[in-house]
């Protein structure tokens, strides 16, 4: 079992709501005589999370859930209210990329500071300022005052900084995505060593994509409370079935299986295996048959279109059910169902997402949309997306 | 606060101390030469408004003349004035690091208080040296004299300056208050008249005021006069200013971030 880096045991957090004068001087007050805070709203409440060494975490959460509290308490800048945070070894965050620069002062100088916050003694440093300056490749602009940096550059210099410290923990908070197309590269190439390496990831995204290929593990916060908490792949699973159902509830359509309103609508989808359970995982090159079931206003057949994308929402194909000479059944008034099967589906294990349209007959008009995420299982030494029928062969000269 | 070597805390005032000392002038063509500048302006006015114009008697003076006699007391006063004000603006002026980066704060407040001794330490010598080509019977060995009650002078702005800059989170009147509260007890410590002008009953309860004390003593020490049992009682109060101000500083500081 290798070595637990961060450890929360019932970790909890309270901000004090400073309204009136009066309120900030009872604050003071309160908190000179050690009694904490007084008015406060709890941001985190009860929560219990385990890291060990190489062993990577995604959070996630609907915004002001508490995530960034919580890498907060982690990388050590707040202090819990309640319970206790155990955090050993060496904590990189990139959440303040270059906030410690200092305008006046050029990209050169500032490298001491940001150094020196961040943990690295006088020695590390000088062994590492050229690395430094090299990852961040902002040329002569090292020696200009980054008030004149643009923000790309400043991210830049930060996240060189960053990776020089090589922490036992690396938290992040959305900075994946910082620079231009070839820093990105860089960065995600640095991310990928770093993991490889046996580092530990602490990252908050709200692209589920991420969590679930850079992280083993992940935990769900919902107003400030832990509610799941686990492999990462199945968290975000249900995260995003919450947010459908969020989002089922909020549309127009209300509980789509009784649906009976004014517009076409998917009133269920149904993926399944090939013996005709359903499922939501499938091993590569077995028949995945989709079953859907449109509601038409009128009782017009509709049209279903269906689409199948990666998790990251890359499109893979799409096909329309006004091919051929194709008529759905009509199980009921006004109820359609269509099937379409995809025989030996030759998608390459991984995450994707079927998407489920409902379209008036004409096929112009697009009134609906659900997506069934699903998960194909194997082992494939192909690349990319989907197996395309090829024959390697020798030749003739 | 995660653990880390001390010296890697040493190297960050390091970093935060020169920051501090540069910084204010930094993109000022003048430079650190305006550090000297300001106060020797200052000198210049009181100088003429009090030496001049209103005379303060020659007899009082110990045998310095205004200007000198003004000096010796105008460096160290900005020492604990400037780095109040210095250490009280620290946090909020970093606020975003606070924000983000884990570090003990009363690192911030040490060199904002080291930063303004350094500056008008250098200074103050550079003014004694001076003084001392003017003709003004300064005492160099007075100097070294000296040295242990600059050190509690700091040691007391330190813990003042941490108590009030916890506040100032909290209460963000401290700034303003400060400034006020800063000239009045600049008028109430013989740096502009000597404490002998001052008629009873006012002068024993000016001796309280530890500012009024060491002000005092550097000219006695500067004139050749040798340390007293009393200055051990000067460095206990500043001492006990220091654990005070560094106690309650503790107290709030983990609080900033939710705060700030």
């Amino acid at each position: 079992m290798s070595e637990t880096l961060i450890s929360l045991s019932g970790v909890g957090k309270d901000y004090p709501t400073l309204a009136s004068g009066a309120g900030r001087v009872r604050t003071l007050l309160s908190l000179a005589a050690g009694a904490g805070i007084v008015n406060h709203l709890t941001a985190l409440d009860g929560i219990d999370l385990e890291v060990r060494r190489g062993e990577s975490l995604g959070l996630v959460g609907e915004n002001g859930a508490g995530k960034s509290t919580l890498l907060k308490i982690i990388a050590g800048v707040v202090k819990p209210t309640r319970g206790v945070a155990r955090v050993s070894g060496r904590v990189g965050a990139l959440l303040e990329l270059g906030s410690g620069f200092h305008p006046e002062y050029t990209g050169r100088e500032n490298i001491a500071l940001a150094a020196a916050l961040a943990g690295m003694s006088r020695e590390e440093l000088k062994d590492r300022v050229d690395h430094i300056i090299g990852f961040a490749d902002i040329g002569a602009h090292i020696d200009q005052p980054v008030k004149h940096y643009s923000s790309g550059m400043v991210v830049r210099l930060g996240f060189a900084i960053a990776t020089a410290l090589e922490p036992d923990v690396l938290i992040t908070d959305e900075v994946l995505a910082v620079g231009d197309e070839s820093f990105q590269r860089k960065c995600i190439g640095w991310m990928e060593r770093y993991l490889s390496e046996g580092g530990t990831l602490l990252l908050c995204s709200h692209g589920m994509y991420h969590v679930q290929t850079l992280c083993q593990k992940a935990a769900w916060l919902q107003r400030g409370r832990l509610r799941a908490y686990g492999d990462s792949f199945s968290v975000t699973q249900d995260y995003l079935a919450y947010h459908e159902e969020k989002r089922r509830a909020e549309s127009p359509f209300g509980d789509r299986t009784t649906y009976a309103g004014d517009y076409f609508a998917v009133r269920s989808v149904e993926l399944l295996a090939p013996d005709g359970s359903p499922a939501t995982e499938f091993a590569m090159d077995t028949t995945i048959d989709v079953r859907i079931e449109i509601y038409s206003p009128d009782d017009r057949p509709p049209v279903a279109l269906v689409g199948l994308v990666r998790a990251d929402g890359t499109p893979v194909y799409g096909t329309h059910s006004n091919e051929g000479d194709f008529v759905p059944r009509r199980i009921a008034p006004r109820r359609f169902a269509f099937g379409v099967r995809f025989p030996r589906c030759a998608l390459i294990p991984g995450k994707f997402i079927l998407r489920s349209h409902a379209l008036a007959p004409e096929g112009l008009t697009l009134y609906d949309t659900v997506e069934t995420p699903f998960t194909i299982r194997g082992a494939t030494r192909d690349y990319g997306l989907v197996r395309l029928v090829h024959e390697w062969h020798a030749p003739n000269p | 606060m995660q653990s880390r070597a001390a010296h890697s805390w040493r190297w960050l005032f390091t970093n935060f101390l020169r920051r501090e000392i540069t910084a204010r002038f930094a993109g000022a063509a003048g430079g650190l030469a305006w550090a000297l500048v300001q106060p020797l302006v200052q000198l210049g006015v009181l100088a003429a408004v009090f030496g001049v114009i209103l005379r303060v008697p020659d007899t009082a003076l110990g045998g310095l003349r205004f200007a000198g006699f003004l000096a010796i007391a105008l460096w160290p006063w900005f020492m604990f004035a400037e780095g109040l004000q210095r250490a009280v603006a620290s946090i909020p002026g970093n606020a975003n690091l606070i924000r983000k980066v884990a570090f003990p704060h009363e690192l911030l407040i040490l060199a904002s208080v080291g930063a303004s001794f350094v500056v008008h330490g250098v200074g103050w010598l550079v003014v004694l040296v001076a003084l001392t080509a003017w003709g003004e019977p300064v005492n160099w060995l007075g100097l070294v004299l000296a040295l242990p009650l600059l050190a509690a002078q700091f040691a007391f702005t330190v813990g003042v300056g941490a108590c009030l800059a916890a506040v100032h989170v909290v209460l963000r009147d401290v700034e303003q208050a400060l400034g006020l509260a800063l000239m009045v007890i600049f008028y109430a410590s013989p740096i502009v008249y000597p404490l002998g002008l001052v008629p009873e009953p006012f002068r024993s309860w000016m001796a309280l005021n530890p500012l009024a004390y060491a002000v005092g003593r550097y000219r006695e020490l500067l004139l050749g006069s040798g340390l007293r049992m009393l200055d051990l009682a000067m460095i206990a109060v500043c001492v006990a200013a220091l654990l005070g101000g560094l106690w309650f500083f503790r107290r709030i500081s983990p609080y900033f971030e939710d705060l700030l």
